[in-house]
């Protein structure tokens, strides 16, 4: 007791006010720091969760015939595995650590956004409670990470736990697309002056190019949860086959996010591996165009080739061909960075401390994860294995191998700068140690156990020649691995508080991070190096022989945009890819017309009058900059206002027309015209309102004093949404409306 | 008849694409001369005249949708490419009036030519009319003369810098992309004329059916396809060309300033 008493006392929360003054000071904070801990925290204690829902999995089928869990038991912590392990364990590591140092990396004070950051945070802790409140409110999902229809339909899970898990992964799905927002517009906004975007470091680079895809992918997943709530909440059936709806949609939509999901998770890893590598190895890293310009190509590529999950739906073998193909083409720029990395090791003076130790594991794990990977690729080997343990030990080999191995890196490679204290190298070797013995014992042997015939999602097997054996092992190997796990808990706290003191640059390491205190100070640096090359801390300490400088050619690469555009602008990015997936759908359910109301029920030349308000609303805001450019405020004001107006007019519109279809017994849940007419025009008709209300704010803002002087930002990137919505509302009017009477 | 044979006596030779061709190249030697470039300018033709008067334009004339989707993709983003490419580093490409030279109009040029030409009425016109099929041939090559501008105009100052082009390539992409979805999953048919041919002009149509298994179905999957994948590899080539051209750049007129 005593011993806990003087600790407290050390950190200055002896008494209970100071306590308190801690905690709020945690709660309500909105350093970019601070969050970073507060993901990482958060995603260390969804591991562990996550960790003992593996380690039943693996306890249930260490032998045959067990009967430790229930079948049911055994889907719903099987899932629950996997969403936790994906939504509320990797991406929150990922963003915890990119929210802690790409600011640093790149020598600025703070994020772009420090309200929509602590928001963006906030979520997460609010989509885990949710998704295991589930618990509670009897049953949780039992229907895998994937949540395949129609198994996720209300007539196949008719408890609560389906919708929990939606709203969950909702929750967090907004939650990743703010951060990535927050950090596209911290890239383009907030870097040092001199720290051009040629001269970004690599994991800063790498989480830049990520966000975008989670600004695509993250969407698409959004979209499709909204549909399976509208289903089962309000008794739609877009994916319900018994009643018109389509299975495979759904697997297309959530395949359309899981691919790049998978990057979304990977290529900050790949990030991590290079700044990691260099530094351990003395050495700069091998074709630094090469590997920034790869992970670009595999951001795109991962965008294109989601049928490859689907090759055992039975797409046709035209469709399979044509993704085999583009498959494959992903093992090029992976294969290019594979090659740079190797490169850099090649003549470097390695040191093998636990960061690189940790980076070198992941590196050649994530070598045998892509062969696996390209093996899969193929359509016909697919067919063969994709239900089996081989695949299973293929996408662990990613997520664990490379992933959590890459983070473990991480951790112990920044920790030091996030506490100012070490971490105990020899606890770190002892975990790395036991983590890579008990992650090859466990995934390896699945591999062979897959080919061996056993398939996966399964809550028990028989007992085959070979399978008990095999499986006995893999579950030794996770529990060694949950042995390092708790090693690592207990190296974190015992460093915390008794850890050797770090310095500035315990890792004589060249990024902007390593040249403020550690931890940093509330605003990050006291003064920058000079910034002329990617290193610049090793200009700073060897001047005799700096890099070579990297020049600036492009505008672009210096050019600071407005932060709030920027940030509409990549807003506006990921309602696109929402608005394409409902669209998409639209036009697939209403290829063939079904009875009942359809397109013929709308009335083209009413709607068509209501529209033209709504494009003029977009010629009257545009008049509003103009008149502000001018500094003619009352005119901005006033056609600001007719926005409004205009904008009012459109709703009363949309209410009238959807007055018109309930007369004619249209509703939510009738037929599929009905269902994707009211959800697409639906989700437009918030976003008009969303905006409406934005522009309402910016107009009560215009009549104080403070916007008369100084007039903010807030109109430009409103308009900008303002346009974005009309944009979409000119796509669904032709989709909607005008297509069917081209037929 | 067999594969090899229906390869060997697919090719036309009437028509006016081969006077047209010879006209545009002796205009090109008689303005730019033979020069390095000319191998670019020859591919380009080349490719054209290959494209209009090889097998793939028997197919594309009424049997495949996935043949007439190919001749799309050469003509509409690989011939115009090649023919910038084989243009002289010192030629400027400015336009009057100005909106012309306007990104946003290159991007609706090269992305509406896909759409534009796959509205089902558009769509089977082409290939029931031939002079709407020369149309669309002439149209397709200069909207792809106009989209590529933006990227491969022969003078560095009329590009656009290479975070533009990508974003510029990539949104050209998945709006192709999008309608290759479509074509490739919608239940209905694009280019109706396709599926019910209504005259067996070279003979051909028992040969596509059953010879080679390509029903109308898989037909219009294929072209989906084709629209989907390949065409998106070639704005991602040249989305990595940009990355290439950003990375490699030392110095240039700001490097002073910093």
């Amino acid at each position: 007791m005593s011993e806990l008493a003087a600790i407290l006392t050390r950190a200055g929360l002896s008494n209970p006010e100071q306590r308190e003054h801690w905690t709020m000071k945690w709660i309500s904070t909105m350093d970019h720091k601070r969050i970073g801990i507060l993901y990482l925290s958060t995603a260390l204690v969804f591991f562990v969760i996550g960790g003992i829902e593996a380690l039943l999995i693996r306890l249930q089928l260490a032998v045959p015939n067990n009967r430790l869990l229930q079948p049911d038991e055994y889907n719903v912590v099987f899932t629950m595995h996997g969403t936790t392990m994906i939504f509320l364990v990797a991406m929150p590591a990922l963003f915890g650590l990119a929210n802690y140092i790409l600011p640093l990396q790149i020598g600025a004070r703070d994020m772009a956004f420090p309200r929509l950051n602590a928001f963006s945070f906030w979520l997460v802790p609010f989509g885990g409670l949710l998704l295991h409140f589930s618990f509670l409110a009897g049953g949780a999902p039992g229907v895998g990470w994937f949540a395949y229809a129609p198994l996720s339909e209300t007539p196949y899970s008719s408890q609560l736990g389906v919708d929990y898990w939606a709203l969950a992964l909702l929750v967090l799905g907004i939650g990743s697309v703010g951060t990535s927002i927050n950090l596209i517009a911290t890239v383009l906004t907030q870097r040092a002056p001199n720290m051009t975007l040629r001269r970004l470091p690599l994991f800063s680079w790498m989480i830049f190019v990520n966000s975008f895809l989670v600004l695509m992918a993250l969407p698409v997943l959004n979209a499709a949860l909204v549909m399976l709530l509208i289903d089962r909440l309000l008794g739609a059936h877009f994916f319900l086959p018994s009643s018109g709806g389509s299975a495979i949609m759904w697997q297309h939509i959530f395949w359309a996010f899981g691919h790049p999901e998978v990057y979304i998770v990977a290529i900050p890893a790949f990030g991590i591996l290079s700044e990691v590598i260099p530094v351990f190895a003395r050495k700069p890293i091998f074709g630094y165009e090469f590997v920034a310009g790869s992970t670009v190509a595999i951001a795109f590529l991962s965008l294109l080739v989601w049928a490859h999950h689907m090759f055992t739906v039975g797409l046709g073998h035209t469709v399979d061909l044509f993704f085999v193909a583009s498959s494959m083409l992903i093992a090029i720029p992976t294969g290019v960075k594979v090659l740079a990395w190797s490169a850099t090791l090649v003549g470097g003076r390695i040191r093998l401390d636990t960061p690189m130790l940790f980076c070198t594991a992941a590196l050649l794990q994530f070598l045998l994860a892509g062969l696996t990977g390209v093996s899969l690729a193929s359509a016909a080997l697919d067919w063969q294995t994709k239900n089996s343990y081989y695949l299973v030990a293929h996408f662990h080999f990613v997520f664990v191998g490379l992933i959590v191995f890459a983070i473990l890196g991480a951790l112990h490679y920044w920790f030091p700068k996030m506490s100012g204290r070490l971490l105990s190298e020899r606890l770190g070797k002892w975990t790395f140690w036991l983590m890579t013995a008990g992650f090859n014992m466990t995934f390896v042997i699945q591999h062979f156990l897959g080919l061996a015939g056993m398939p996966r999602r399964i809550f028990t097997y028989a007992d085959l020649p070979g399978w008990a054996w095999m499986n006995m092992v893999s579950t030794i190997g996770a529990f060694l691995m949950a042995a390092a796990a708790l090693l690592f808990v207990w190296n974190l706290v015992t460093s915390l508080l008794n850890g050797e003191r770090a310095g500035d640059n315990p890792w004589r390491a060249w990024t902007l991070e390593w040249a403020t205190t550690s931890p940093p100070p509330p605003g990050n640096f006291r003064s920058l190096p000079p910034i002329r090359s990617r290193r610049p801390l090793w200009d700073d300490a060897n001047p005799d022989r700096p890099d070579p400088m990297v020049g600036t050619k492009w505008r672009a690469e210096v050019h600071v945009p407005e932060k709030n555009e920027t940030a509409v602008a990549a807003f506006i990015v990921s309602e696109s890819a929402f608005f394409a997936v409902l669209i998409l759908a639209y036009l697939f359910y209403n290829a063939v017309p079904e009875a009942g109301v359809g397109a013929h029920s709308l009335n083209l030349a009413k709607t068509g009058a209501f529209t033209l308000c709504l494009l003029l609303s977009s010629i009257t805001i545009w008049r509003s900059e103009v008149s502000l450019d001018r500094g003619n405020q009352r005119a901005m004001r006033l056609w600001l206002a007719a926005t409004l107006v205009l904008g009012g007019i459109f709703l009363t519109g949309q209410g009238l027309e959807y007055g018109t279809l309930f007369e004619d017994g249209a509703s939510l849940n009738g037929n599929l015209f009905a269902t994707a007419f009211f959800t697409l025009t639906g989700f437009h008709g918030l976003h008009v309102c969303a905006g409406l209300i934005a522009l309402a704010i910016v107009l009560g803002l215009a009549r104080s004093a403070d916007f008369k002087r100084h007039p903010p930002p807030a109109l430009k990137a409103v308009a900008l949404y303002w346009h974005f919505v009309d944009a979409v509302w000119v796509v669904v009017f032709s989709t909607v409306y005008f297509l069917p009477h081209l037929r | 008849m067999t594969t090899e044979q229906f390869l060997l006596r697919g090719w036309t030779w009437g028509g006016c694409s081969l006077p047209m061709g010879a006209a545009v190249l002796v205009c090109y030697l008689v303005a730019f001369g033979f020069q390095r470039r000319f191998s670019c300018f020859a591919a380009a033709l080349g490719l054209t005249l290959l494209t209009l008067r090889s097998p793939i334009n028997s197919l594309a004339d009424g049997y495949l949708f996935s043949a007439h989707m190919l001749q799309h993709l050469i003509l509409l983003l690989i011939v115009p490419a090649l023919a910038m490419l084989s243009l002289p580093r010192s030629l400027s490409l400015a336009m009057r009036p100005r909106v012309l030279g306007h990104p946003l109009f290159g991007w609706i040029a090269g992305v509406g030519a896909m759409w534009l030409w796959h509205a089902p009425a558009l769509c089977n016109a082409a290939v029931s009319s031939r002079s709407v099929h020369a149309l669309q041939t002439v149209s397709l090559l200069a909207m792809g003369g106009l989209f590529w501008r933006q990227i491969l105009a022969p003078r560095e100052s009329e590009r656009l810098v290479p975070p533009s082009a990508i974003l510029y390539l990539f949104s050209a992409c998945v709006t192709c992309s999008i309608l290759g979805i479509i074509v490739t999953f919608s239940p209905v048919e694009v280019c109706s004329i396709y599926s019910a041919p209504p005259i067996d002009r070279l003979g051909l149509l028992q040969f596509v059916r059953a010879g080679w298994g390509m029903t109308p179905e898989r037909d219009q999957q294929v072209g989906g396809l084709l629209m989907w994948v390949p065409m998106c590899l070639i704005y991602l080539s040249a989305i990595v060309v940009q990355i290439a051209r950003w990375f490699a750049a030392t110095e240039g007129p700001l490097a002073e300033k910093l």
